[in-house]
């Protein structure tokens, strides 16, 4: 029950509450904004899998993000594929992508890979600046078809909201379980001690692959978003600031939890938005927010082990909604 | 019967310095058997390299029969062999019951699709061990605690209570009493000897002699590397290469 009242209050927010607050203060551009945070929660979402709940610092998500970009961005144009296949094929070829990229990486921890990633953004970044055959380099690729179906509904900002919308949604799902369950304390575990997890019989390589493979997933279909929405992208849309960005986002928020994520992205890219009246200054405010709450709340504005708790109970994640821990038989 | 651990010839090279040499031994089913030796003499590597946390440099380790000296670590535990860390390796940010879970994980297995398709059968058998492994170790009580909260002696509880999530057949203790105080030493012997007589074979090291010679059915005496002693406690105690050992140690300790 308390599960139920739960998703349909997240879904209303969602799908009804949030486009009409966005139509009433004038839609159109609030719209776009809007989309870019949720494009942005899903890749703060996704990341927080490997670096918030794995424990792996990863600094080349942006990387990942530009791959399932220029995936949709060809399907589409070059041959016509509708976004329902882009999508998903896009975040496929992105796991893929990150598999074969990770798995060199796998045994590096801490600073190393951090670094390894941060070369693998980078890499890719450059490929898709110089292979100009293939992704036209600097110029980027235009008239990216928007998200339609034909007959039913056509490419606008609303189209678009409700596009990433649903994929974010969808993500949260997805990563909500994974993360929630019990599944997602072998991720911790991995995090914590990897050494003492392997002795307790956890598979660490494979977890790290796995988390690796979901997140490079959603990276990728949130790439595809990216495309669809804006119709135009370039590899500088795709940079190491994005990554950066990313994990501010991630820390503000709260590292590991999925909640923290999507405030991350609300705030440091709602934020500028709010304060547009104020030019230039609202870059420092917006400085001076992280800087604060990185100072106050070290473990981000929603911390994991309480969000934890709370969205295990409320989203019946729990295996036993009363001692919110386990079945007792 | 064939022993359940039997090690064979084992080494351990750290560089030059020789931490295990030509290490044999035997642990029998459902046997208690204690591992002692002055500070450095290599019963930690010892234990690592029984539960292939770090790679022998010669030799081999069967357990149950089986050659498990190239395996991996979590190959080893999900055979059967459960270990406690000296240094109390729970994990800080999770709580009591989340920890003690990681073990059942261990034991049944972890796959993205089972918490994806929410599979509850499975979560039904981890949350089934790991209330069982509570509640062997007495901690039902504090299940939903972070560990960092719990004081130190039931720290201790937690990670042989994750380790008997794994159901293990072996169980190793590295130093379980380090810390502890008299009575918790006392009650922490009890706890271990309810354990191996539900059938638990168990390893231990342990520098309270005490709690070694009354615990233990046998015990192996270890120093710089090899073994120089193996039988009862009453053996152990009256062996003059043992006492030699021991007061040797002393003697450099003190220069
Ligand atoms: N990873 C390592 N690298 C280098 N030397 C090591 C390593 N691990 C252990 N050693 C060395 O091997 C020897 C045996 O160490 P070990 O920890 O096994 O002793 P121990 O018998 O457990 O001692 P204690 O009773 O103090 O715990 C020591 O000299 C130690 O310094
Ligand atoms: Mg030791």
């Amino acid at each position: 029950m308390r599960r139920i009242i739960s998703v349909s209050l997240l879904l209303a927010a969602v799908l009804i509450v949030v486009p009409g607050i966005l139509t009433l203060v004038g839609g159109g551009y609030w719209f776009r904004v809007m989309t870019t945070i949720g494009v942005f929660s899903i890749l703060t979402m996704s990341a927080n899998l490997i670096t918030g709940t794995t424990g792996l610092m990863s600094l080349g998500h942006a990387g990942f993000y530009g791959i399932g970009a220029y995936a949709t961005a060809l399907l589409s144009t070059k041959f016509g594929w509708p976004f329902y296949l882009t999508l998903p094929v896009s975040g496929a070829i992105t796991a893929a992508f990150g598999i074969l990229l990770a798995l060199p990486t796998m045994r590096l921890i801490g600073i190393y890979f951090a670094v390894a990633t941060l070369g693998l953004g980078e890499i890719i970044h450059v490929t898709l600046l110089n292979w100009v055959d293939f992704t036209r380099g600097p110029m980027g690729i235009s008239a990216i078809p928007g998200v339609t179906l034909p007959g039913v509904f056509t490419a606008s900002d609303t189209t678009h909201y409700y596009a990433v919308a649903i994929t974010a949604l969808i993500a949260a799902f997805v990563l909500g379980r994974l993360t929630h369950s019990y599944y997602g304390n072998a991720l911790r575990a991995v995090r914590e001690d990897d050494q003492c997890a392997a002795s307790m019989g956890l598979n660490v390589v494979g977890l790290k692959i796995q988390s690796f493979a979901f997140a490079c997933f959603f990276a990728g279909v949130a790439g595809g978003l990216w495309a669809h929405t804006t119709g135009y992208i370039s590899p500088g849309d795709f940079r190491f600031s994005e990554s950066i960005l990313i994990l501010a986002m991630m820390v503000v928020g709260g590292l590991g939890s999925l909640p923290g994520a999507v405030l991350g992205a609300v705030i440091l890219l709602g934020l500028p938005e709010f304060l547009r009246p104020i030019g230039d200054y609202r870059m420092i405010v917006v400085g001076a927010v992280m800087f604060f709450s990185i100072l106050f709340l070290p473990r981000g504005l929603l911390g994991e082990t309480p969000v934890l708790t709370v969205v295990r109970r409320q989203f019946g994640l729990a295996w036993d909604a009363k001692s919110n821990l386990g079945w007792r038989q | 019967m064939t022993p359940l651990l039997e090690i064979k010839n084992v080494s351990r090279y750290f560089g030059g310095l020789h931490a295990v040499e030509d290490f044999s031994g035997q642990v029998q089913r459902g046997e208690r058997v204690g591992l002692i030796g002055p500070n450095g003499a290599g019963k930690t590597t010892l234990f690592n390299l029984i539960t292939c946390f770090t790679p022998l440099s010669a030799g081999s380790v069967f357990f149950d029969d089986k050659d498990i000296s190239s395996l991996k670590a979590y190959q080893v535990a999900r055979l059967g062999i459960a270990r406690t860390f000296q240094n109390l390796r729970v994990m800080p940010n999770l709580s009591v019951f989340d920890n003690v879970s990681i073990g059942a994980l261990g034991a049944l297995g972890h796959s993205p699709f089972s918490a994806l398709l929410h599979h509850r059968n499975y979560a039904k058998d981890i949350s089934r061990r790991t209330w069982d492994a509570l509640e062997q170790a007495g901690l039902q009580g504090q299940a939903s605690e972070v560990a960092a909260n719990l004081s130190y002696g039931k720290r201790k509880y937690l990670e042989i209570a994750r380790a008997l999530a794994l159901s293990p057949r072996l169980l190793i203790l590295d130093e379980p009493a380090a810390g502890l105080n008299d009575t918790e030493t006392a009650q922490l012997g009890e706890f271990v000897m309810k354990l191996s007589k539900e059938g638990l074979s168990i390893l231990l090291v342990e520098h309270d002699m005490n709690f070694v010679m009354t615990l233990c059915e046998r015990i192996m005496v270890m120093a710089s590397g090899r073994k120089i002693a193996d039988g009862t406690p009453q053996e152990i105690s009256n062996d003059p290469v043992v006492l030699e050992a021991y007061l040797g140690s002393e003697e450099e300790e003190a220069a």
